[in-house]
């Protein structure tokens, strides 16, 4: 009898530990997160007082909320352009066999590298390579006698966004070849053959074949780039924190400055339910256009 | 076939090939040049790094490694290594028992339950952070590996359950039905058959969820305030902030923290590469 009722618990004990874990730690916060939204309150303060869309009203009026959507719509147009189209016509050079095997793997290991690096370390050697004068880039426009057109990169209200979002490209458009290089490599060789029997070229063959072969991942990745430039925080918060002047806020930022360095947590946790609707939608998205497949 | 190609090429097809080469050394050097220059610079003198940017080091000064380990990249590692071997083990164990469930056991809501565990993935950290910062304080593990452990774990079980679980449909339930004849429990399946059988996806979704713990940002930065408990990603930023204008020794700190991944990436590759191509998620 006891052994009987083991067995039909069993299956839910596996489960068990993951679904507790995942309730008390990822699902239940971000409720608790829509609920904060509508409250005023703070570390410091004890008392918490429902202010019902308060809120909500204060970021709609906060310039620099826009500016931070503004910026993370910025980091995933970009976004789209390097680790989607670009990885993608990148990838079908590198499995189109232009180049040989050797050289092949060579430019792939070398384009994935710097996605292994740890987001510190990236945004600390950027920091170096962006400095004035000395930095890398800098050196570089001394050489070529382009000097007229350096800058503080990360001091400037202009030019600060678009840095920090280059360096994202930098360190993530290899992965993204990389994924892209699998998905092609699941297209049946034989399509191409045939295409080449009738003398298509190797850039026809991409609009015939590898665009329509990769559409369902292309798709998935942009979808997944779309997710993470609204999600950002790491790069921006250890390149510039945000500055100079909010210039370079996004929503991320924006949320942890106000949570936990202006201690406005009501408003912070409205921030955090705004990028939890973004991100949620695009998610639905997703979801929709793999259906209509 | 590659040789025919080239034998029939014409003038302006070679020209193209030649000038996508060219284009390709160019992104690479892009690509891995910063790296270089790190490793470099942190071997030079402060002036040396400035002054003579492109050239190699007069001199290798291992004296910056040494000062950028006394100086605390040392204990960085260790909590990385605890923390991440920790998370690491825990999520692994966690997800292939539920993968193992939702493959092979007579459950009553497969699907919704199956869901519940998904639908963790498109949660970003950020909508959870401010509450779970409360909870952490609450529970007693504000600044402590646990703080940061718990939190990893929880998020990392959606990702790595999808992994294994896609590869544990693949076993045949034969196998488990046939067991269950003999009187095998669940439990002995599990150990016996699904786990021995799962061992290369195992070791890719270990691999993947020890590269998200080691670079994770956003929790570490939240959850632990001690230079005893930080890991590297986050002590690399005090690190910094403390050295400021002595470049060469920061750089030294930044190439200690990069060399266990890069160790594990080149012994690896292919697992790697692998293992992050079947789920295709950051």
């Amino acid at each position: 009898m006891k052994a009987q009722t083991l067995r039909r618990i069993a299956p839910y004990l596996f489960l068990f530990p993951s679904l507790l874990l995942l309730v008390a730690f990822v699902y239940a916060p971000a409720v608790e997160n829509m609920v904060y939204s509508l409250f005023s309150w703070s570390s410091v303060r004890t008392d918490s007082r429902f202010v019902g869309f308060d809120n909500y009203r204060e970021l709609f009026a906060n310039p620099i909320f826009w500016r931070s959507l503004v910026n993370n719509v910025l980091y995933a147009v970009i976004s789209i352009v390097f680790q989607v189209f670009f990885a993608l016509v990148l990838a079908a050079v590198l499995v189109a066999g232009v180049f040989g095997p050797l050289l092949r793997n060579l430019f792939r290991t070398a384009f994935f590298l710097p996605s292994i690096l740890p987001v510190t370390v990236v945004g600390l050697l950027w920091q170096l390579i962006y400095q004035p004068t000395i930095g890398l880039i800098d050196q570089v426009l001394w050489a070529t006698g382009l000097q007229g057109l350096s800058h503080v990169w990360l001091g400037e209200e202009a030019t600060v966004m678009i840095s920090v979002i280059l360096v994202s490209q930098w360190q993530w458009t290899g992965y993204m070849i990389v994924l892209f290089m699998v998905a092609i490599q699941a297209i049946p060789n034989d399509l191409y053959e045939a295409l080449r029997m009738e003398g298509a070229n190797r850039i026809q063959q991409f609009f015939h074949i590898t665009m329509p072969g990769v559409r369902e991942s292309t798709l998935i990745l942009a979808i997944i780039t779309i997710f993470g430039a609204f999600k950002v925080f790491d790069i921006v918060w250890v390149m510039t924190a945000g500055g100079p002047n909010n210039a370079s806020e996004v929503l991320g930022t924006h949320m942890y400055r106000s949570a936990f360095r202006n201690d406005v947590s009501g408003y912070a946790a409205a921030v955090a339910t705004v990028i939890f609707f973004i991100t949620l939608a695009v998610g639905i998205i997703q979801i929709r256009l793999q259906r209509q497949d | 076939m590659e040789k025919l190609t080239r034998l029939t090429e014409t003038a302006p097809e070679r020209a193209s090939r030649y000038g996508t080469l060219a284009l390709f050394w160019v992104f690479a050097i892009v690509s891995i040049y910063p790296m270089i220059w790190l490793t470099f610079s942190s071997f030079k003198s402060s002036s040396e790094m400035f002054g003579a940017t492109w050239a190699l080091p007069q001199r290798w000064r291992w004296e910056n490694y040494v000062a950028a380990w006394d100086y605390g990249v040392s204990q960085y590692l260790i909590s990385s290594v605890i923390v991440t071997v920790a998370s690491t083990t825990i999520i692994v164990a966690l997800a292939s028992a539920a993968a193992y469930a939702l493959v092979a056991l007579k459950l009553r809501g497969r699907a919704y339950l199956y869901l519940a565990i998904l639908g963790g993935s498109i949660l970003p950290p950020e909508v959870s952070l401010l509450p779970l910062f409360r909870t952490v304080t609450a529970l007693g593990i504000y600044n402590t590996y646990w703080a940061l452990i718990v939190p990893y774990v929880a998020f990392g079980l959606p990702f790595t359950t999808f992994l294994i679980r896609a590869y544990m449909v693949k076993i045949p339930l034969e196998l488990a039905e046939a067991a269950e004849m003999d009187g095998a429990g669940p439990f002995w399946t599990f150990w016996n058959i699904y786990l021995p059988l799962s061992r290369p996806i195992l070791a890719s979704a270990a691999l993947i969820s020890a590269m998200r713990v080691w670079n994770e940002f956003i929790f570490a930065l939240t959850f632990v305030e001690s230079e005893s408990v930080k890991t590297i990603t986050i002590g690399m930023m005090s690190f910094a902030n403390a050295l400021r204008g002595d470049w060469a020794v920061m750089m030294a700190g930044m190439v200690i923290s990069v060399l266990p991944i890069f160790v594990v990436f080149l012994v690896l590759q292919r697992q790697f590469i692998g293992g992050l191509t079947q789920g295709a998620v950051k």
